[in-house]
């Protein structure tokens, strides 16, 4: 019972359980872009620290994608439209599983 | 003769290349290609008096071409999102990249001495222009996950391998632009001169 109670716990603290931050911003694997160029992307466009960058860069390579930001609509619109600048594949979602 | 090297990151803080004639040449012509295909839209215009009175002259379609659309991808998954987004930042989006591209173009046809020198604010627009142009390429050299492989056995005859070629060194140049930026975020991590290049056409 108690178990029960701490695992709903954790997922409450999950961002997408956060009602006024439900959108993300995926990025797609591309055959094309440099490893190394998205990481300077990740770190440029969002300020994330270059260890954080990779670990996002690497999962995106390895798994196909990535959420990379979660936010507002509005923030999420503009996370997209920079990594479009950039030539990132990008999109935002809702559920963050399109 | 001209030795061309890839971009370093001098003391004052400028990013330095040097281009030989061939690849001065090879690079204005990729980046025309590139401004020429950015420019405005003929496909599917839709011309929507009202749109246009607010200045929203925007498509809602992904363009036909296959490197225009990777270019100018869809954001969203659901089409209708997309159109609207596209709707109101096609038009931007587009014309930052071209304004990247003729940055690079100006730069190349005012070199010195075949020498590249680039501030910060250029230098990202030369990082945005290059992976255009290869994201570009990519497409029609069909490059996959697996691909490489295969493109590097292309026949001598074949009119894709001199393409490939130039790919390949637009992403070792592109590489040593992202370390040269990345040295500024990474004090710490210290590069070893890269290595010469030369295209093979």
């Amino acid at each position: 019972m108690m178990v029960k109670t701490e695992e709903k716990a954790d997922e409450l603290t999950l961002p997408s359980f956060l009602i006024d931050r439900p959108w993300v911003t995926i990025v797609w694997d591309d055959p094309v872009n440099l490893m190394s160029y998205v990481t300077y992307v990740f770190v440029t466009v969002f300020g994330y620290s270059k260890e954080r960058a990779t670990e996002l860069m690497l999962k995106v390579h390895n798994e196909g994608r990535a959420v990379v930001s979660s936010g507002s609509r509005e923030e999420m619109e503009r996370d997209v439209q920079r990594l479009h600048e950039f030539g990132l594949w990008a999109t935002l979602s809702h559920d963050g599983d399109k | 003769m001209v030795i061309s090297s890839a971009f370093l990151r001098h003391g004052d803080g400028s990013f330095v290349a040097i281009f030989a004639d061939t690849e001065k040449e090879v690079l204005i012509n990729l980046t025309e290609q590139l401004i020429e295909i950015l420019a405005e839209r003929v496909d599917a215009v839709h011309t929507d008096p009202l749109a246009a009175m607010v200045n929203m002259t925007g498509h809602d379609s992904p363009p036909d071409d296959e490197v225009l659309a990777r270019l100018l991808p869809n954001a969203c998954a659901d089409p209708v999102d997309s159109a609207d987004f596209r709707r109101f930042t096609e038009t931007e989006l587009r014309s930052k990249k071209r304004s990247h591209a003729l940055v690079v173009r100006s730069n190349l046809l005012n070199l010195e001495k075949s020498t590249v020198r680039l501030n910060e604010e250029s230098a990202q627009a030369w990082l945005g222009a290059l992976n255009d142009i290869r994201l570009a390429l990519g497409v029609r050299l069909n490059v996959q996950e697996q691909s490489h492989e295969q493109l590097e056995l292309l026949s001598p005859d074949d009119p894709m391998r001199g393409v490939y070629a130039v790919y390949t060194w637009l992403g070792w140049l592109q590489e040593s632009l992202v370390q040269a930026l990345m040295d500024d975020v990474d004090e710490d991590d210290s590069h070893e001169d890269e290595e010469g290049w030369e295209i093979d056409a």
